[in-house]
């Protein structure tokens, strides 16, 4: 039916459950013993099968699931408004109404649970077939539409005609009785998947909840909380954004240029070889980002590396390698969490260990507390009390020390690589031909080469 | 004429596809059965053959690059009519395979949904195929090869579609429709008042025996106008 592509057979239809679940309720009402009392529907002269009374249908939602009433009512009225079942005296009020009045369900084709996108082009095949039935008087939205979808679907507009016509006389074929029947389900798909303007749309919003007082409690204890919340003023927060932007600006390769060049341009891996993880010489640029923040220099393998000497020479180097610890504690494997906890007590908090840390008492009784029943989290307080240690007190040694200002020194600036005068010697800036590029011919740069080195020369 | 047989051959597809998806509204519900199964199965294989002549006819005609203008815009129109209509076939037979497999009849995993279509279906089906009458019987677990054979339909289609699209570029915006919006309402051929009137509206049939009336009590008096003016004369 649709102009358009079909959804790949293997997906599998998350999107709207409570879809799937109508579906099922729907099927179940079919089952010839349990399902619901079926009617016949008596016209004038033809009498079509399976109606259904709105009453039964309560009746029934209510035995089947045990609820009340009211919400039986209210589930299917939800099934009337996603299209599965339609009223028959009254095609365009979409609801439920607990008494007498003939209800029909929709065939499969129709249901809103398989998703199948209603494609414009179907839509303008019904509004001009509606269009031949009722002989021009079309419902004021309908028009609109048809109007709307001849301008938008305008090169396609003589398939629609074609397939309304031929739509018609293939239903001619059919019984009097049956052809009311698909027009009418028809007329419900149509109904709910574009609905008239004031209706509420049901496949945007989804099914409404009955009205409930606790749910309308926890809203108001959101809101309150929410009201609660600390905000910071957006100035303060420019302010910061500003200062980081001024000082990573000069580090960035896209914003600042990269030396010695960008290897997506002149296939020059340099670069990335120059700043790998660990490399005896870090570049300058690297070293001064170390000064940073603690953090930055904790991220770089060789800072961290650098900042280990450092603090062996201090004889703090416990520090770093307990939070290392508790680092591969925490992002480790399960299987290892009670050895891992157990190595690290033994080396580290132990009283009397080889390399005892210095945790403030409180803290410290609390981590052996917790260490009876040991998870992965249970050495975040103590890995949080001595990275601050680390940052307000060895950190700031670290920056001002020799050592640090010895690596500054040393770490050098890459040479950008020289482009060569000549236009002929330069070396090509696309090494692979990509099939994106249109194809240059070679003979004119080589043509006005020469030319140009005469030109210089 | 290139342009007649293209023309009939689409419209021979037009009338197989709209037939096609008239069956395809029935799979799932209380008029389902293994005939249901081998009508669709029979209309759909007419509608392909009707597809594949038209897809070589029409390639042929428009990769021919000596065509006049106008009449390249005339076969680019009904290219564009042409790949709309293998698209609403594409999509109903991969939904007639979904419901197909949702509600299989030979082992019924659900029951039939009770949608009140009852009767027969052969109508449909023997227009589709142009004949005047179709009688089925399929076998008890006809629709379980049927799945099969669909799925493997549905494949060549859709490749099918892909050829057509890489050897004639079409775009389709430069297509203009010749039929203006409410052209339909002009033909005579539009479906009788009495066929397909919906449960509500009953007064919509009124205006034409108004008419009717109207025109018949105009002749009334003209006659009896001309009879007094006879009497006048003759006294």
């Amino acid at each position: 039916m649709a102009a358009g592509p079909a959804p790949p057979p293997g997906r599998p239809r998350a999107q709207m459950p409570h879809l799937r679940k109508m579906e099922r309720v729907v099927v179940s009402m079919q089952d010839p013993d349990q399902g619901v009392k079926m009617r016949s529907q008596r016209l004038l002269v033809t009498v079509i099968p399976h109606a259904v009374t709105g009453s039964d249908v309560v009746q029934w939602l209510a035995q089947k699931f045990c609820v009340s009433e009211e919400e039986a009512l209210h589930l299917g009225t939800v099934l009337v408004q996603h299209g599965y079942i339609y009223p028959l005296r009254d095609p365009r009020s979409l609801m439920l109404r607990p008494d007498e009045t003939p209800y029909r369900f929709q065939t499969p084709y129709f249901w809103t649970s398989t998703l199948w996108p209603a494609a414009e082009l179907d839509y303008a095949i019904y509004l001009a077939k509606k269009n031949i039935r009722k002989r021009g008087t079309l419902v004021d939205y309908e028009k609109d539409c048809y109007d709307r979808l001849h301008k938008k679907i305008n090169h396609a507009w003589d398939l629609v005609l074609m397939q309304a016509r031929e739509q018609l006389r293939a239903a001619k074929q059919r019984r009097k009785g049956d052809r009311l029947v698909i027009a009418c389900q028809e007329q419900t798909y149509w109904l709910v998947n574009r609905p008239p303007p004031g209706a509420p749309n049901v496949l945007e919003q989804g099914p409404g909840r009955g009205s409930c007082a606790a749910s309308r409690v926890l809203m108001i204890e959101y809101f309150r909380k929410a009201l609660g919340r600390t905000r910071v003023k957006s100035s303060v927060c420019l302010e910061a954004y500003l200062s980081f932007c001024g000082q990573r600006g000069p580090h960035d390769p896209l914003v600042s240029g990269c030396l010695p060049s960008n290897p997506w341009i002149s296939d020059n891996d340099a670069y990335w070889v120059m700043n790998a993880p660990t490399v005896a010489a870090p570049t300058k640029l690297r070293v001064e980002r170390w000064g940073f923040s603690f953090r930055e220099l904790l991220e770089d393998p060789m800072g961290r590396a650098h900042f280990m000497d450092f603090l062996g020479k201090e004889f703090s180097g416990e520090n770093l390698s307990f939070w290392e610890a508790c680092e591969e504690l925490r992002y480790g494997t399960q299987a290892q969490v009670p050895t891992l906890v157990d190595a690290v007590y033994e080396q580290f908090l132990a009283p009397g260990a080889a390399r005892w840390v210095n945790i403030d008492s409180r803290t410290m009784e609390q981590t052996l507390e917790r260490l009876r029943q040991p998870h992965r989290y249970v050495l975040d307080d103590a890995q949080l009390h001595i990275y601050m240690l680390m940052k307000k007190d060895s950190y700031p040694r670290f920056l001002k020390s020799d050592m640090y200002k010895g690596l500054l020194a040393e770490a050098g600036i890459p040479l950008e690589t020289k482009r060569r005068v000549f236009p002929f010697t330069w070396r090509p800036r696309h090494s692979s031909p990509s099939p994106a590029l249109l194809p240059t011919p070679v003979e004119p740069t080589a043509a006005c080469g020469p030319g140009g080195g005469d030109g210089v020369a | 004429m290139a342009r007649e047989e293209c023309k009939a051959l689409l419209d021979g597809l037009n009338k197989t596809t709209a037939c096609y998806h008239h069956l395809v509204l029935t799979v799932g519900g209380s008029a389902d059965s293994q005939n249901l199964r081998q009508e669709l199965q029979k209309t759909r294989q007419k509608a392909q053959e009707l597809a594949v002549s038209t897809c070589a006819r029409l390639t042929a005609v428009l990769r021919d690059r000596s065509l006049a203008a106008d009449e390249r815009a005339e076969f680019e129109r009904l290219w564009v009519a042409f790949s709309g209509c293998l698209d609403l076939l594409e999509a109903d037979m991969r939904r007639s395979l979904e419901l197909g497999a949702a509600f299989p009849l030979h082992a019924p995993r659900r029951p039939l949904v009770r949608t009140g279509v009852a009767g027969a279906s052969s109508g449909v089906a023997a227009r589709a195929l142009s004949t005047r009458s179709l009688r089925l019987e399929a076998e008890g677990d006809f629709d379980v090869a049927d799945l099969r054979e669909l799925e493997r339909e549905v494949l060549q289609v859709g490749e099918m579609i892909d050829n057509m699209e890489m050897k004639v570029n079409v775009p389709r915006w430069t297509v203009q429709a010749r039929q203006a919006a409410g052209a339909e309402l002009l033909s005579t051929v539009s479906a009788g008042p009495s066929s397909v009137v919906s449960l509500q509206e009953r007064g919509g049939g009124c205006d034409p025996r108004k008419a009717l009336a109207a025109i018949l009590f105009g002749a009334v008096l003209l006659a009896a106008v001309a009879l007094a003016v006879c009497v006048a004369k003759l006294s």
